[in-house]
């Protein structure tokens, strides 16, 4: 077995590419494939080509819908799609086509956006040598390489876990790592932090980065949102028309923000409450600590709350409780409006029941008797008019928040309950996101949501609550939430660079520089 | 920390041999209880099973345990002379109905034997994890244990989701069923969602298990946690001797007591010893474990 070092060396930057493409052409298998003409129309990539040197670290930009899977997928043999396929696909001088699955899976190593479907296994070590134990490979080998995966990547402490009990972003950890174990040379990430929230993404990237640098690994990410990764990568590609062109770094999309003049002031605050809660206890089992001891939580009619804390604060459980789902041990929970409450789960998936987009707005249609008209104005509100034809399950993670939230908007609730909204959102849907919920607020909706980002709050947020060791911190209006806190806040910016990115870049570090400890 | 605890198990000595070994000593033990109705053995493994049991599931479980299991043996005396009408010492007559005290004694016995092995069975459960009956299954079986390992990944999951499906749908109450009618449906909407979900899931796992080898070779190999050592070997050994000696001393000590029609009288007999010996032998190691460990912190 290749060690380590042999193994980095092996990897260092040399003549040969990583990876080309050569005039590629694909499309899917729907026509008839006798006639060129009829193909013509539908090809997904016409004459694509491109070239990754080793030890690189490539974004893969484009539009929805633009081909990104597609083309992973194709790099991928075991993955590839059929259908109409000309040119040459190389890893590391192979045509992938002409490689075994046992070459394959050591050469090329593929992570899937979802942390949750990759998991094969029920306890994290069987997950990690899983690959291992398909490849064949001895005791010995396979104990040495889980040893060095799990060291490299803090595994060692949850070795034993169920892999249930772990966090979103320790599943995409692990789903990285058991990937890494059969050390490919070339790594593709397709949208691999969509279902992180903003913590887990960036200990996610900083895991990307390191493997990319310390172990000289190729690495290519496709993304909708690039400007989370720009400060690791090396190059850019953008897919466009059926191309593959090389964009500068810099010339990734403006890291617009969501600027200071969207806070609509608001005037129809009043003094009722809407929630108000006292003493809460909670634990989901006697063996289990306490998630929730001694909460109390105001929450005021026609306001935006959130509720800001760790991983496994409780947040989720919290809303929950709101929404009367489970109930307190001790204490009370009186939600004024909970006969006309909406709850947007932190799965979009558990809400989803229709076979295309429009009929899912449509489910509740009768019940809640609103009309086409408004089912039109919320797709355009939400820009969701290209995925009304798709399968709700086949939309990105982006497009299913956003098509999970119209839904639940159209019964018009008066209460909305949000668990991590932001997730999967790039800048400029955050910003429709902060401009939709002020707009609900000026109408009279009360928001209560449980969130990671700092950023998002700050510019959206009424009033925010910490949460933390079962009780809340502080609960203060956000401006002044963020003028006392001096750790747990939005790094002071100077004008220049008055930014959501980097603001929310640097708040990042802080939260995990907090949750690490 | 307590999710890792429980996967683990506690410490209970039994973790300094192999998986294979602990399972196979909790089985001899089985066995041996279940096949050797005699008293004095049926006693031996009685009490064993109850101070381990004390040991390692706690007094307060243990007692727990207790208040089901007396009134268990109480029963089977009762019922045992109903049945049974054998014996030489008459007790009382109903008149055609005769009780024994012969026959009271072996259904003190049954009773005793049925609260021994429920006792095993939870301590063994309480040693054996499942990531353990895997390790020795896996190591056997691959494919198998990798089946179960997805089928305990998936079960759970699956509950799991149902529930939250359903918390969902009833927290959005702006859009609660209205009609009994969409009472009705909102059960089988649960089920489609579900369905729909985790079929979609499905696909995206088989993708992944393509995507990282699955099908490479035919001879999958399987990762083992624990290895045998040449320690396990030694034990392996020793307990082999001793179960051997145990079997033969408990045939021996079956074959010259009898219930029916009147029971042997019971003397003091060495072949106890090692009988007895196997059974409080895991509370021994504990304890020898415990010694250890006190010592190493007084020095």
């Amino acid at each position: 077995m290749t060690e380590l070092k042999d193994f980095i060396h092996s990897t260092k930057p040399a003549s040969e590419p990583a990876l080309s493409i050569d005039g590629l052409c694909f499309s899917y298998a729907s026509q008839d494939s006798n006639t060129g003409t009829q193909m013509a129309g539908n090809l997904l990539f016409s004459d694509a080509s491109m070239c990754l040197p080793q030890g690189s670290f490539t974004l893969l930009t484009g539009n929805t819908g633009s081909g990104k899977t597609t083309l992973m997928r194709l790099i991928k043999p075991e993955l590839a799609p059929t259908g109409y396929r000309k040119g040459a696909i190389n890893v590391f001088g192979r045509e992938t086509t002409s490689l075994s699955v046992a070459e394959s899976s050591t050469m090329i190593g593929y992570v899937a956006q979802n942390p949750e479907t990759q998991i094969v296994c029920d306890a994290v070590w069987h997950e990690l040598a899983f690959g291992l134990e398909n490849l064949g490979t001895s005791q010995e080998a396979m104990r040495r390489r889980v040893a060095e995966v799990a060291y490299f990547f803090g595994i060692e402490p949850w070795m034993h876990s169920p892999t249930a009990s772990l966090s979103g972003g320790q599943k995409q950890i692990l789903a990285l790592a058991s990937i890494l174990v059969m050390q490919p040379k070339l790594l593709l990430l397709d949208e691999p932090t969509a279902q992180l929230d903003p913590i887990a993404e960036k200990n996610f990237l900083h895991a990307l980065f390191r493997i990319n640098r310390e172990l000289g690994i190729t690495v290519l990410v496709a993304t909708h949102s690039p400007e989370t990764m720009t400060d690791y990568a090396t190059g850019a590609l953008r897919l466009e028309d059926g191309k593959i062109e090389p964009t500068p770094l810099s010339a990734i999309p403006a890291k617009a923000g969501i600027h200071n003049k969207l806070q609509i002031p608001h005037d129809n605050a009043t003094d009722s409450t809407t929630i108000n809660c006292r003493d809460l206890f909670f634990r989901y089992s006697k063996e289990e600590p306490w998630v929730l001891r001694g909460f109390d939580l105001t929450v005021a009619t026609s306001s935006i709350h959130a509720i800001v804390g760790g991983n496994g604060s409780g947040k989720s459980t919290l809303l929950n409780m709101m929404a009367k789902a489970i109930k307190p041990l001790r204490g009370r929970v009186n939600n004024l409006h909970s006969s006309s409450q909406a709850i947007l789960p932190q799965n979009p998936m558990a809400l989803f029941v229709g076979d295309t987009a429009a009929e899912e707005l449509k489910e509740w249609q009768q019940r809640c008797d609103y009309s086409d008209e408004e089912i039109v104005s919320m797709v355009d509100l939400f820009n969701l008019k290209s995925a009304l034809a798709k399968h709700p399950y086949d939309l990105s993670g982006g497009e299913q928040q956003k098509l999970a939230l119209a839904k639940i908007l159209l019964t018009k609730p008066k209460l909305l309950l949000l668990d991590e909204p932001t997730k999967g959102l790039d800048t400029s849907a955050k910003r429709e996101l902060a401009t939709t919920l002020l707009g609900l607020r000026a109408k009279g909706v009360t928001i209560l949501m449980a969130t990671h980002d700092l950023a998002f709050v700050s510019k959206v947020a009424d009033n925010t609550t910490m949460i933390f060791d079962g009780q809340s911190a502080c609960s203060e209006p956000t401006q002044e939430f963020f003028s006392n806190n001096i750790f747990y806040r939005l790094p002071r910016i100077d004008s220049t660079t008055n930014e959501l990115n980097v603001a929310h870049e640097k708040s990042m570090r802080e939260d995990e520089s907090k949750t690490d400890s | 920390m307590s999710n890792m605890l429980r996967w683990q198990g506690k410490n209970t000595g039994f973790e300094l041999i192999h998986p294979g070994l602990q399972l196979t000593y909790f089985a001899v033990v089985l066995v041996l209880t279940m096949t050797a109705m005699q008293p004095v053995l049926l006693t031996i493994s009685f009490i064993s099973a109850l101070l381990f049991s004390f040991c390692v599931r706690g007094w307060q479980t243990t007692l727990k345990t207790l208040v089901i299991l007396l009134p268990l043996v109480i029963i089977c005396a009762v019922i045992n002379p109903l049945f049974a009408m054998m014996g030489s010492s008459e007790v009382v007559r109903f008149g055609q109905h005769a009780i024994y005290l012969e026959s009271i004694i072996f259904g003190l016995c049954m009773g005793m034997m049925l609260a021994s092995v429920i006792l095993w069975f939870s301590c063994a459960s309480k040693i054996l994890s499942t990531d353990k009956v895997l390790a020795v299954l896996g190591g056997v079986l691959p494919v198998v244990g990798l089946m179960i390992s997805m089928a305990m990944r998936l079960v759970p999951q699956f509950t799991e989701r149902g529930k939250l499906i359903g918390s969902v749908a009833e927290s959005v109450t702006s859009a609660r069923p209205l009609t009994k009618r969409d009472h009705i449906t909102s059960r089988l909407r649960i089920v489609s969602v579900l369905m729909g979900w985790s079929l979609e899931e499905s696909l995206q796992s088989a993708d992944a298990m393509k995507a990282r080898g699955w099908g490479a070779t035919n001879k999958r190999t399987g990762y083992k946690r624990y290895r045998f050592a040449a320690f396990d070997l030694f034990a392996s050994l020793a307990l082999a001797l001793l179960v051997i000696t145990c079997s033969v001393l408990a045939f021996v000590a079956c074959s010259q007591f009898h219930f029916y029609p009147t029971m042997s009288t019971l003397t003091l007999w060495w072949g106890y010893i090692p009988y007895a010996l196997l059974m409080l032998l895991p509370l021994v190691v504990r304890i020898v474990e415990d010694l250890r460990f006190k010592w190493l912190g007084q020095a």
